[in-house]
């Protein structure tokens, strides 16, 4: 009788979920007809997904300092989810979201770029921004920084101050983001120290503090005497700080982490960009594309040189630095031979943003493997 | 202190005791929620709403309940044996593994075909990363709880290293993903969730059934009571204990494979979710009982949406959402433990 | 009050769940005293005596140690009012020596003075007769011996309040004898000693006075030499009962079982069974006695199927079993109820009910996927009602069951597949005399059918009474093969600790008269 009846309790609750489920889709149906255009900020909602905990003191607490930034700028709530994996669950996060009202939706993680598309699909009233890919539809933007402009500021320190001409890069995945961001730190490096080599070790992790200083302590094992990484954490920062070498950081200001190595930090401030798009969003304004902003936009910069640099660092890179600016300086442009000395780009050409987009070779100077 | 078996438990103070570790765990979250500056009542009830406040967050309850039910159902035929499987994680992702292996390679099959291909694929996975514990308990009398605990640990390796390695999808662009089914791989849904539940519900019905009506069923209660019975009524033990842990397995096996084809749509080491250990905790608190397992697994699972809609909806760190889940868990088996035992102090007069 | 009453148990009450174990239960024992408890299984000796080691608390009612009202709240406070408990199983740790298993869990410092302990334990034994080599490994000694360091521990530690737990269960006649000295010389010395027991002879041969407990209330304390065991069984089970065990008188049948040269190891590689060889025919009770762990399980096993033998054979009218599978030889009509200390292990599944404990026997012959359970319902109906089994259903788990109705289950189910041999061990171990009595009527209706019946058994009274000839067995060998009526009780009692009759040479003439 009682398994009897425990059966039933399951079958009830099967039919009533049906029930709701048919509901459901009414009311979103009804919801997306009555959409007005405008949205006041009281009643707008933004969604944030977070690959790692926003304490990371790297690449989620960037974005997690734009999120506060535009809370405050516009009054909206904000919703947030740290730790979301790059698999499927991201989907059912970003459904959490919508069901709590959330109509933007950035998701900060090159992993979930196929899931935000699915849900773009799936939910086409809601204004989704993917960050670090490269799929686009009606109602998906992708947006990212040319990181790779600080990325080659970054190396000018480095290679000035490295003596024994060997950097170590910590980097996560061999994916064109990352590539790019080395290739150009190389560029830089070897623009003010030809001899200079660059050493990467791939971790297969965004976030792992103590992965990442492992890596990091292979490298320094090796010979290098300054560690750059692509990493969200400071793990790498505090690894070359024990072994007392210098370190370039990534995402934002990692001095205080590692005060007694940090040379400089290529940095994020994604607040302008999420200002800008959430109110066009509110207007009804919002329409899909794909930014790309450099340093013209404030998006990307470096972090201020610390004392450790060598001199006449802060002199090159405000130099380097203003002719990026005025377009006088492309970081890509040629000659640039890659890691078998075959001419990538020629002299007096630059690379076009598709292919520094899709971007899977090495230029020389980089010792490593995109294969792994 | 010490501990003393209970001798006079009836069920009204079973009651009793469970509704006070619920209480109290209330009371300790509510101090926590109260330290972190929310408002306890509005936290729970955002919980309860959380998990089954709207049909978009009941279908989501239910497609995490659906694994935990399955997964429960394997662990409970092992754990009726006394064999103390562990390892359903493992085979979880095996089963995930295998189907996906004929999902990557067969997948212009039509859906008919496919499908039924994956889901024997799953049970075949889980089934033999099942198999090898078992065999070497019966064989050499090899820990099982050990065996199967290693066993998670290199199948989730294996998978990552196919991730990694040769099933890295090239259109990734270097990320290391495997590549998505085709739509004839993916399980169809049905009620906005995958078909998976009817699946859960066949299961259960088919196993207590079995358990109940067949004489395999029979001989596996008898080898789990005493294996010196069994024996002596002419059993054989060690194929009844191959046997029934290879199909323990294999129920494993299946989640990996309505995981991946249902809900994930390709394999990732991530796909088991920790489904395989949680269902232990299901397991156990169903006290073993396949039609309870159901509304146990469906309230867990309501815990696990309503502590993460807690997070985003109050903005509480993850850490501490899973510290109030655990806290409840906590209490919830800890009076489980005060139903078998109680304590007495030794000096001081006890309050009977 | 009286000094000398150093137990007083006053009105104590006692329930578990809904089963009244202890209802105002009066018990007193005095200085120097050897007092039996008493009591059919289920009469609340245990509990009483829980009660008075700490271990139970009682729910109401008082109790009074040397005069004094005492509440325990630990087993380690009644030691330390001078109470010791010597189980019916010996806890002691093989690897370590008499001293160091009599000293463990004592207080004290860290760094133990041997030489003292050793001085004071050999005190203690002279004092009361326990002769004990305190350097003595447990693992090297005898039963007997090893009972003697348990109440060397018990005294060592103070008591002089004893409790023992039907102690002579494990024991040969002859170490029984050294016991009952023993005990009587502690009792001089000024010890109170509670016995429990159900052997009415020993409470007759040491005791002094007894109480009988019935149901959970005292019925009465005797003067031991001023009652019978007539009377106390009839107090014991509230009617009137016949003592005498029946021997059905059988034309003895055909061969039935032949067991030939059996030799077989362990899995330490230990010889457990050593040339074993006996007879057993149609119609005939053949007991087997022996100290426990003399090679009873492993020679029922072995015949069972359940065992691997080294070298011999087993015949079973003129077929050999071994290297057949348990269920073929289950198929042949062997039938082994097999009954171990917790009576449970093997042949029950004690938390089935009686009607998945009957499918243990007969689901092989059914056919299909499926086990048909309503047939065996009929057939546990059946036999219910023909042994008058008390349970409050076929489908209540038989671990509820009182211990004389669970055997009467296991027997049941054996019989009722018409065996041609069976093979009963400890088939009344624990039971109360009526349940025994139970038990010797359905093997003796057995015996008359023509079943041939292997009986393993510990009391040698019952063996004597019930068999039609012993074999006798000690550390794996047969020391005697003997026909009831020509040997004594003490002559067996030398043959378990190994000496040699001249039995085999009785079964020899008995061939010659078939």
């Amino acid at each position: 009788m009682k398994k009897l009846l425990s059966l039933l309790l399951v079958l009830g609750m099967v039919i009533s979920l049906a029930a709701c489920g048919q509901e459901a889709t009414e009311t979103a149906e009804t919801a997306e007809t009555t959409e007005t255009t405008e949205t006041t900020a009281e009643d707008m909602v933004v969604g944030f997904i977070f690959v790692g905990p926003v304490g990371d003191g790297g690449w989620t607490f960037a974005h997690n300092e734009g999120r506060l930034a535009l809370e405050k700028e516009l009054g909206v709530k904000t919703l947030y989810k740290e730790s979301v994996p790059e698999e499927q669950v991201v989907e059912s996060e970003m459904r959490n979201m919508i069901d709590q009202g959330a109509t933007a939706i950035f998701a900060t993680s090159f992993g979930y770029m196929s899931f935000v598309e699915n849900m773009s699909n799936e939910f086409p009233e809601v204004a989704f921004f993917h960050c670090s890919g490269y799929t686009q539809t009606d109602n998906m933007a992708n947006y990212f920084g040319r990181m790779y402009e600080a990325r080659y500021l970054t190396g000018i320190a480095a290679g000035l101050k490295t003596e024994s001409n060997k950097i170590g890069y910590v980097a996560a995945f061999p994916i064109p983001e990352v590539i790019r961001g080395i290739n150009a730190f190389t560029l830089g490096a070897k623009s003010v120290n030809p001899d200079v080599e660059v050493e990467v070790v791939w971790t297969s992790t965004w976030y792992d503090p103590a992965k990442e200083k492992e890596a990091a302590i292979t490298l320094l094992d090796g010979g290098v005497d300054i560690i750059a990484q692509h990493q969200d954490t400071a793990g790498p920062q505090q690894a070359a700080e024990e072994r007392g070498a210098f370190s370039i950081g990534y995402n934002t200001n990692m001095y205080d982490m590692a005060p007694k190595s940090h040379l400089t930090a290529a940095t994020w401030d994604w607040s302008g960009y999420y200002i800008e798009q959430v109110k066009a969003v509110m207007d009804g304004d919002f329409a899909s594309h794909a930014y790309w902003g450099g340093m013209n936009d404030g998006i990307v910069t470096i972090a201020p040189l610390s004392e450790h640099v060598a001199e006449g660092t802060k002199e090159a890179i405000d130099k380097a630095k203003e002719a990026i600016m005025d377009g006088s300086l492309v970081v890509f442009g040629g000659e640039i031979l890659d890691q078998n000395d075959e001419v990538k780009v020629a002299k007096g050409e630059s690379l076009d943003d598709g292919s520094m987009l899709g971007m899977d070779w090495f230029v020389k100077g980089v010792v490593g493997s995109i294969n792994q | 202190m010490r501990m003393i078996k209970r001798t006079d438990m009836t069920p009204s103070k079973a009651i009793l005791i469970r509704t006070i570790a619920i209480s109290l765990s209330i009371l300790i979250a509510s101090l926590f929620i109260v330290i972190m500056g929310h408002n306890p009542l509005s936290v729970f009830v955002s919980m309860i709403v959380g998990a089954f406040g709207t049909a978009y967050r009941i279908q989501d309850t239910l497609t995490i309940a659906i694994p935990l039910v399955v997964t429960s159902i394997g662990i409970m035929i092992a754990f009726k044996m006394k064999f103390w499987n562990i390892g359903a994680e493992g085979q979880i992702l095996m089963g995930a593994f295998m189907a996906s292996y004929v999902a990557l390679n067969y997948g212009d099959l039509p859906k008919i075909v496919l499908l039924p291909l994956m889901f024997i694929a799953g049970f075949v996975g889980g089934g033999f990363w099942a198999l090898i514990p078992a065999v070497l308990k019966v064989q050499f009398g090899t820990n099982e709880t050990i065996i199967t605990l290693m066993l998670n640990y290199i199948a989730i390796n294996w998978i990552t290293y196919l991730q990694y390695g040769p099933w890295k999808d090239p259109g990734s662009m270097g990320f290391p993903r495997i590549a998505e089914f085709s739509d004839n791989a993916l399980l169809p849904k049905l009620f906005g969730v995958h078909v998976g539940w009817i699946i859960a519900i066949i299961i259960v019905i088919i196993i207590s059934f079995i358990l109940a009506k067949t004489k395999n069923g029979y001989k596996l209660s008898v080898v789990g009571e005493s294996v010196d019975t069994a024996r002596y009524a002419g059993m054989n033990v060690k194929r009844i204990i191959i046997t029934s842990i290879v199909v323990s397995g294999g129920i494993c096996g299946l989640v990996g494979m309505m995981e991946v084809s249902g809900v994930n749509r390709t394999l990732t080491a991530g796909v088991s979710a920790g489904y395989g250990y949680t269902a232990i905790i299901t397991t156990w608190l169903s006290g073993l009982k396949a039609t309870v397992i159901i509304p146990v697994s469906i309230l867990f699972a309501g815990m696990i949406k309503g502590g993460s809609f807690i997070q985003t909806a109050f903005q509480i760190p993850q850490s501490a959402a899973d510290l109030l889940q655990a806290l409840i868990l906590f209490f919830v088996i800890g009076s489980e433990f005060f139903i078998q035992y109680r304590l007495v102090k030794s000096e001081k007069k006890e309050v009977a | 009050m009286n000094a000398n009453v150093y137990v007083k148990m006053h009105n104590i009450s006692k329930t578990f769940g809904l089963v009244k174990a202890n209802d105002s239960v009066n018990f007193e024992v005095n200085k120097g005293e050897i007092h039996a408890l008493l009591g059919e299984n289920g009469a609340g000796k245990s509990t009483l005596m829980n009660m008075l080691s700490g271990i139970y608390k009682p729910d109401s009612g008082s109790i009074f140690i040397r005069g004094k009202e005492t509440i325990f709240h630990s087993p380690k406070e009644s030691i330390n009012m001078g109470i010791g408990m010597i189980h019916q199983h010996v806890k002691l740790v093989d690897v370590q020596t008499a001293t160091e298993n009599i000293i463990m869990g004592m207080k004290g410092g860290f760094f133990v003075n041997s030489k003292s302990i050793s001085g004071k334990i050999n005190k203690v034994s002279e004092q009361f007769g326990l002769l004990v080599d305190p350097n003595k490994k447990v693992y090297d000694m005898s039963i007997g011996e090893k009972q003697a360091v348990e109440i060397l521990k018990v005294l060592y530690k103070g008591a002089d309040i004893l409790i023992m737990d039907e102690p002579t269960a494990v024991l040969t006649p002859q170490e029984t004898k050294k016991l009952f000295e023993t005990m009587r010389k502690m009792a001089n010395e000024g010890c109170a000693i509670i016995i429990i027991t159900h052997k009415l002879n020993e409470v007759m041969e040491i005791s002094d006075r007894v109480t009988v407990l019935r149901k959970g209330k005292t019925i009465g304390t005797l003067i031991t030499r001023e009652t019978s065991p007539k009377e106390m069984t009839d107090m014991m089970v509230g009617e009137t009962t016949n003592l005498s065990i029946h021997r059905a008188e059988v034309l003895r049948g055909n061969k039935v079982l032949e067991v030939d040269h059996i030799y077989a190891k362990n899995k330490q590689g230990v010889d457990v069974l050593k040339d074993i060889s006996f007879n057993l025919y149609e119609g005939e009770v053949v007991g087997v006695a022996g100290v426990t762990g003399s090679g009873q399980k492993e020679l029922c096993e072995t015949i069972s199927g359940l065992y691997p033998t080294e070298s011999g054979r087993i015949l079973f009218k003129e077929e050999n079993l071994i290297g057949l599978t348990p269920k073929d030889i289950i198929k042949r009509g062997i039938s082994m109820s097999f009954i171990p200390e917790d009576r449970l292990g093997m042949g029950l599944v004690a938390s089935m009910d009686m009607v998945d404990n009957f499918l243990l026997k007969v689901h092989h012959e059914q056919k299909g996927a499926l086990v048909k359970r309503k047939p065996v319902a009929k057939q546990c109906e059946r036999i219910i009602k023909k042994l008058n089994i008390s349970t409050p259903g076929i489908n209540h788990p038989i671990k509820q069951l009182s211990g004389g109705n669970i055997q009467k289950v296991l027997i049941g189910r054996e019989i009722d597949t018409n065996p041609h041999v069976l093979i009963t061990a400890y088939a009344v171990r624990g039971l109360d005399v009526g349940a025994s009595h139970t038990i010797y009527d359905l093997i003796n209706e057995q015996k008359r059918k023509g079943v041939g019946i292997l009986f393993i058994g510990e009391d040698l009274d019952v063996l004597l009474g019930l068999c039609d000839r012993i074999i006798v067995m000690c550390e794996g060998l047969i020391t005697g093969n003997v026909i009831t009526t020509e040997v004594t009780k003490d002559e067996i009692g030398l043959m378990m600790a190994g000496g040699k009759m001249a039995g085999i040479k009785k079964e020899e003439v008995l061939h010659a008269n078939d």
